[in-house]
């Protein structure tokens, strides 16, 4: 039996968090994780995450993992990879599986962060290949470089839905629907706003009916749904499909909390069953601590805050820090986890219509039902101004915890405010440079700069552009609308790229004035083609 | 809350469905006509479907499947999710063959 002060199960966003943070404090810590790498599902978070400084915001998560990594390593924190925790008891014993043996090891404190499984809906032919989970999808591209097909169809509308949806279409798959059986998207309505420009078709209160195909996936039917959940005759759509991806929710993985003898709870706002825990991550049994979405379902961002938390916690528990540092460090650490917490999309509105946002705008029905605004609702935003000359044009309209725009203006056109929830405002009098800096910082694409005097008769449209190959200046190609819908041709202006952008190109086009506040989106091809 | 545990209450006679072929646990191939059938022949708690059936004790022991035979089961018993209780988690958490969970080393003797 080998001793540990910390046990840590599960090398993930909020297993590490918590290993450095204990480890800072003078424990001996051990990581255990069943995967040949560490990480958990960071390294293929290949997207820029939201929040605020604070929470590392506009970093992409395969960075804010490596950084992880770095932290562990400097403070000594032994990560054990490809070693399975069997078991876990109540006197804080763990048994792993390492190579062809078992090995029993004892902490005196315990945490575990094994996070979550996908969840998955069954309808006739689910069990064909072909028919993946979101999350496995994302692993084949991001960590393993495999697309899962070519023409996939999404369900879920998340932002598990519908971020993958947007890495696929980056890895060059197509992603023929995005499909729903809720009413409204239950995602970011700017994650929402940057696939519907592609041209992806949102259904939502549709439901799958059944995969087709004999050996694998060739086809999918989906159906529109009543109150009751029930397909209405009549409302059938097939398209020819080779995969379909679930995306519908992930629930907790806490057995071994369970085997431990915590106290548990069934609670579906959190993703099912999982332990009873104290602010500091605690659960009954004194000692033994859970963090990240083995304690709740929530994402990364919070789950390394938790991890923080919980690290700090099992220090105090074991008498390496006072009652007094304790709640000074966790105090800080408790208002950043508070302001991720806080806005539309918080734990005790899920479930909920709300309407207007917190000042007083309306909600876009459209958005959520379809994926993208209609034009008129969008200037009822206060990030949309009309001015001459370049100037931002934010199409943020959710209180999301997100303010990296407000950072990245070195003119202070931009204001969130203290609440990181707030809607973007544009000050017209600070006086836009058209640097681009805040298209790039936008994590939900939802900032554009539109100048309606570019030129005679034309409009310059700059918008955030994550596809490869680039465009190049001088091309000519479509400009799209909202709704992915080609409304002119449009000519490529200017292409930035920057390491301060992190891989957001910012792609200047040119288009007719009147096409200034429609154009959102270029896919280059030459009009002939289209007109054969 | 009611007695779940209660093998007196009347929960209705087994009425086919039209679904009841669809594969509901991959691992151990039970069809959602199974569980539902099972619940009919007694079995009101996950863990006795668990044993009855198999469901949940292959390859991924549960990690697709719990959750929909939780549903399953509450709507056969005409109960809310809540009310019925999660199986029971054991050791191994993950399956193991018997010769390497037979087999117990020192840490760290093998690295």
């Amino acid at each position: 039996m080998k001793r540990y002060d910390l046990i840590v199960v599960g090398a993930g966003p909020a297993g590490l968090s918590a290993a450095v943070e204990a480890a800072k404090y003078g424990l001996k810590v051990v990581v255990f994780d069943e995967n040949a790498n560490p990480g958990g599902q960071l390294f293929k978070q290949v997207h820029k995450f939201f929040g605020s400084k604070e929470h590392k915001a506009k970093i992409r998560g395969f960075r804010i993992g490596s950084q992880l990594l770095e932290e562990a390593n400097q403070f000594g924190v032994e990560v054990i990879l490809n070693a399975t925790v069997a078991g876990l008891f109540q006197d804080k014993e763990v048994t792993v599986r390492i190579n062809d043996s078992i090995q029993h090891y004892k902490g005196d404190a315990i945490l575990i962060a094994t996070g979550a499984a996908e969840n998955m809906v069954p309808f006739k032919g689910w069990t064909l290949p072909g028919v993946i989970g979101a999350g496995a999808a994302q692993t084949m591209m991001n960590l393993h470089g495999i697309v899962p097909g070519q023409k996939i169809l999404m369900l879920g509308s998340g932002n598990v839905g519908l971020v993958v949806s947007y890495q696929l279409l980056q890895a060059g798959c197509e992603v023929v629907a995005l499909v729903d059986a809720a009413s409204k998207i239950g995602g970011y309505g700017v994650h929402a706003a940057k696939l519907a420009r592609t041209g992806v078709p949102f259904y939502l209160s549709h439901t799958i009916i059944k995969a087709e195909g004999t050996d694998c996936v060739t086809g999918v039917t989906i159906g529109e749904v009543n109150k009751a959940w029930q397909v209405i005759p009549g409302t059938e759509k097939h398209f020819d499909v080779d995969s379909i991806c679930m995306a519908v929710g992930l629930s907790p993985m806490a057995q071994l909390l369970k085997m431990a003898g915590c106290v548990m709870e069934d609670n579906p706002k959190k993703g099912g069953q999982v332990p009873v825990c104290n602010a500091y991550g605690e659960t009954s049994i004194r000692g033994v601590f859970a963090a990240g979405d083995v304690s709740g379902v929530e994402e990364a961002s919070s789950a390394m805050i938790e991890g923080r938390i919980a690290g700090i916690a099992a220090a105090e528990y074991l008498g390496y820090i006072d009652k007094v540092t304790l709640s000074d460090k966790v105090g800080e650490l408790e208002s950043a986890l508070n302001s991720l917490r806080q806005g539309m999309f918080a734990l005790e509105n899920r479930g909920k219509c709300i309407e207007k946002t917190e000042e007083g705008y309306d909600v876009s029905l459209h958005l959520l039902q379809k994926g993208y605004f209609q034009e008129q609702e969008v200037a009822n935003y206060p990030g949309v101004t009309v001015q001459r000359g370049v100037h931002a044009v934010i199409e943020c309209s959710q209180n999301i915890p997100c303010n990296p725009c407000q950072d990245a203006c070195p003119k202070h056109c931009i204001k969130i405010g203290e609440r990181i929830t707030s809607l973007p405002v544009v000050d017209e009098n600070a006086g836009c440079s058209g640097c681009g800096m805040c298209v790039a910082a936008c994590s939900g694409q939802a900032i554009f700069l539109v100048n309606e005097d570019y030129e005679n008769g034309y409009a310059s449209v700059t918008l955030p552009y994550e596809f490869l190959p680039l465009p190049e200046k001088g091309e000519r190609g479509w400009a799209l609308d909202r709704s992915g819908s080609k409304v002119c041709t449009a000519e490529v202006v200017k292409v930035q790229t920057s390491p301060a952008f992190d891989c957001t190109n910012l792609l200047t086009i040119k288009v007719p004035v009147a096409m200034a506040m429609k154009a959102r989106f270029f896919r280059e091809g030459s009009c002939h083609a289209e007109c054969e | 809350m009611r007695n779940v545990n209660d093998r007196s209450r009347d929960i209705g006679a087994f009425v086919p469905a039209e679904d009841d072929e669809l594969l509901i646990c991959r691992c151990e191939e039970i069809t959602k006509g199974e569980i539902r059938r099972a619940v009919h022949d007694g079995m009101f708690t996950l863990t006795e479907i668990r044993r009855y059936l198999r469901t949940g004790m292959g390859l991924c022991q549960g990690q697709t499947c719990s959750k929909l035979v939780k549903e399953i089961a509450a709507r056969e018993l005409g109960i809310v999710l809540a009310e019925l209780e999660h199986a029971a988690s054991r050791v191994p958490m993950r399956p193991i063959e018997m010769k390497v969970f037979g087999n117990e080393k020192e840490p760290g003797k093998n690295a």
